[in-house]
Order: structure tokens, then sequence, then C-alpha cells
């Protein structure tokens, strides 16, 4: 953040995100319902996509797609002085709920049982630690780098996460988020936390549609998911560093030795 | 230096929340007078946390200033407080978020051509790590949240 150099002078940018912005806000959110769950389709979803497809295009040069970087980061400052601002009133609400907001951090570990059999499943190698240990966001990519090297096959599962992340993680998040809500019994506020996962746009997305969902909590959602976002930004390499690798490990290992074993069975 | 930062940064700010503005306005019907007030306030929080995590001098990232600054300030205990709710409530915070990934789609157009090297497998896992997490955390937080009765 330290070498802006006259950005806000690439009206190029601006413009072109000011009319990306007003097409998506104008054609509103669409919902439609997938059996029991409601799937909902954000105007940041249309924003993105025409952002992406844009880039393609030669309406966005090089400069445009480089300046854009910052405009994200000052972009989140702004959102997280809005939750900010609506933490605040109902900061005693917070702190009561404050056991559950600590606790849910754990619930990140759920990639690991959910996704490393899967990917064991998938035939993924050692791969399949880097890609499964955290949500790989920025610092888990650095740890996981630090430790087994970039090209490692470590360092490339978990560099194959945090692209996908990057590209199509709010998207997914955003789809996904308001499905579960209205297909599992559990209440939004439990999403709500749920939303805080680390990353600015993933969160927003999630808790984005939760709100669209559920308009009657719309402020409990977003300061359960700020405050749940700051959590997870805050202690999230530390449950990498102690918990989530090396259990990583020790069940990538209790799962390949397994499935060699069965098939040096079927092989006698 | 440092002025030079606070320059551009509060063009920058301006931008994004004019953009931001508009977007509230078309999609949530909020007409820009009732809403800029409150985008000033947000712009004025993000401005007084970029500042302080410049020129302190320990390593915590400005959105953490941001966010303590945001709740500080409209704590019922802060004179004062009660306009900055009222300013900022007309604010609509996916209004905030469309042009955030707007800004994304353009920037990550770059990292296509590293997405589109991706095996099928690897889509397949992302999209399991995003639910596990996801599932992981609403589970306990339900669990919590039962046992405290808050739901």
């Amino acid at each position: 953040m330290t070498e802006l150099k006259g950005i806000w002078k690439d009206w190029r940018l601006h413009l072109l995100v000011f009319g990306i912005v007003a097409l998506s806000e104008w054609i509103g959110v669409f919902q439609f319902t997938v059996g029991p769950g409601v799937i909902l389709l954000l105007p940041m979803l249309y924003a993105m996509l025409i952002g992406l497809g844009l880039f393609f295009t030669p309406v966005i040069k090089k400069a445009q797609a480089l300046n854009a970087e910052p405009l994200i980061v000052l972009g989140v400052t702004l959102l997280i002085a809005k939750i900010g601002v609506i933490i605040g009133p109902s900061l005693s609400k917070l702190i009561e709920a404050g056991p559950a907001l600590l606790l849910q951090e754990f619930g990140n570990l759920g990639t690991i049982f959910i996704a490393l059999p899967i990917a064991v499943l998938l035939g993924l190698k050692r791969e399949s630690i880097g890609m499964t240990h955290s949500v790989a966001r920025e610092p888990n990519v650095g740890l996981i780098v630090d430790k087994y090297g970039f090209n490692s096959p470590e360092g490339r599962g978990v560099m194959a996460i945090y692209i996908f992340g990057t590209v199509f993680g709010a998207v997914f998040m955003g789809v996904i988020s308001g499905f579960l809500a209205t297909i599992t019994p559990l209440h939004p506020l439990s999403f709500a936390m749920a939303s805080g996962i680390g990353s600015g746009s993933m969160m927003a997305a999630a808790s984005g549609s939760l709100v669209a969902a559920f308009p009657a909590f719309s402020d409990d959602i977003i300061a359960f998911a700020g405050a749940s976002n700051l959590l997870s930004l805050s202690t999230g390499l530390y449950m990498s560093i102690f918990i989530g690798l090396p259990l990583t490990e020790k069940m990538y290992q209790l799962m390949t030795r397994e499935k060699s074993s069965h098939s040096v069975g079927k092989g006698a | 230096m440092l002025l030079k930062n606070i320059q551009e940064w509060t063009w920058l700010l301006i931008i994004f929340g004019l953009i931001a503005a508009v977007g509230n306005w078309i999609g949530y019907s909020v007409i820009p007078s009732s809403s800029l007030p409150g985008m000033a306030v947000l712009i004025v929080i993000c401005l007084a946390g970029l500042i302080l995590q410049h020129v302190l001098p320990v390593n915590i990232p400005s959105v953490a200033y941001i966010g303590i600054i945001g709740i500080l300030v409209s704590m019922p205990v802060m004179p004062g407080s009660e306009y900055i709710v009222k300013w900022t409530e007309s604010i609509n915070i996916l209004a905030l978020a469309t042009p955030i990934l707007a800004y994304a789609g353009i920037a990550i157009g770059r990292s296509w051509t590293d997405f589109v090297k991706l095996g099928w497998r690897s889509v397949v896992v992302a999209m399991f790590v995003m639910v596990g997490t996801f599932l992981g955390s609403a589970l306990i937080a339900e669990v919590v949240l039962r046992m405290q009765k808050m739901i």
C-alpha cells in the first residue's frame, strides 16, 4: 500500500467500474429454487463476471488490471468500516455470542475432514496436504511455501486452491451460502459466523446472500460475519501451524496407509 | 511520503464511495443526498485507520484499526454515535460489495491463465474445501448458540 501512484487518475478504469456497478445493480437480485433450497444471484456476482469478461476485451489494458488491485483493498477497508459501525451498537450481543464466535473458528478445520478424503479418493498425492489443510488464503500459502517450498507437491496444491479461491471464491461462496442456509435446518446466524473465512470478498459474498435471503436478521448477520472474519484473519495462521497442518499430515498418512494395505490385500 | 499517500487514498476512497453511492441508489433506492454523509463518515474512518497503520510502529493490518475505530465511534456510550449510526445506516452493505467485486473481476483476469491450467480434480477439491470450512464453522456455531439459547 505504499506505492499508490496516480491510480485515481485512471478514469478509464473507474468509469468502467461505474458502468459495471450501475448495470449490475439495475439487473438486481435473481433467485430461483432448486428443490427445497434457494439460489441467489446477487449484483456483486454479475459485477465480477462482467469485469472478468471485459478483461479479455481491448477495453481493459494491462494498466487497468494492475490498477484495480489496490482498489479491492481500499474497497474492503470501506466494507470493514461499515461492519465496524454495525458492530458498535450491538457490541454487547456480540460479546454474548463470544463463545460461539471463538469455537466456530475450529470449524475451519472442516476443510480437512471433508475435502482431504475427496482429494485422496481422486488419486491426488501430497498435493492434497497443501490443498486441504486450510482454505488457502495468503497466510496459508506463505506457510506451505515456507515449509515445503514453492515447487513441492504441497506448494502446488495450496496454489491450486488459492487460484480457485481468487477467481471463483466469492462467486462460489455467494451461491452456496444462500443455498445451504435454505436447505439445512441450521440458523442463518450460524451461517453468518461461518461466512468469516478470512477473505473480505468471500465474506461479503457469503454474508450478502444470507442478508438477501433473511433480511430480518440483516444487521446481526453482518456483525457476526464481520467479527468472525476478523477472528479468522488473526487466528487462521496459528490454527494452521498448530492444528490444521499437523492434523492433515496425520490423516493423510492414515488414509494412504489404509489404501495401500487394501491394494496389497487385493493383489494377494 | 505520508501526505502523498493520504492524498491518493482520499481520492480513491472518494471515487469508490461515489460509485457505491450510485449503486446504492440504483439497487436499493437510497438517493445519494441521504447516503453521502454516511459515506463520508466511512471514508474518514478508513483514512484514520490507514494513517494509524502507517505511523504506528507495530505491524497490525490497517483493516484491524479500521474495524476497531468503526466499533468505537458507533458504540452507544460514544457522544454523537447516534448520528454516525443514523448516517451510515443508509448505506447498504451489498452496495459496497458490488464495486469491490467489479474491480476484483478486472484484476483477476490476470490469474485466468493460471486458473485454466488447474485440472478438474483441483476444482472439485477446491469446492469441497470451501464447503468444508463453511459447514464446519456453521455446525459448531449452531451447537454453541443453541446451548446458549441465543437462537
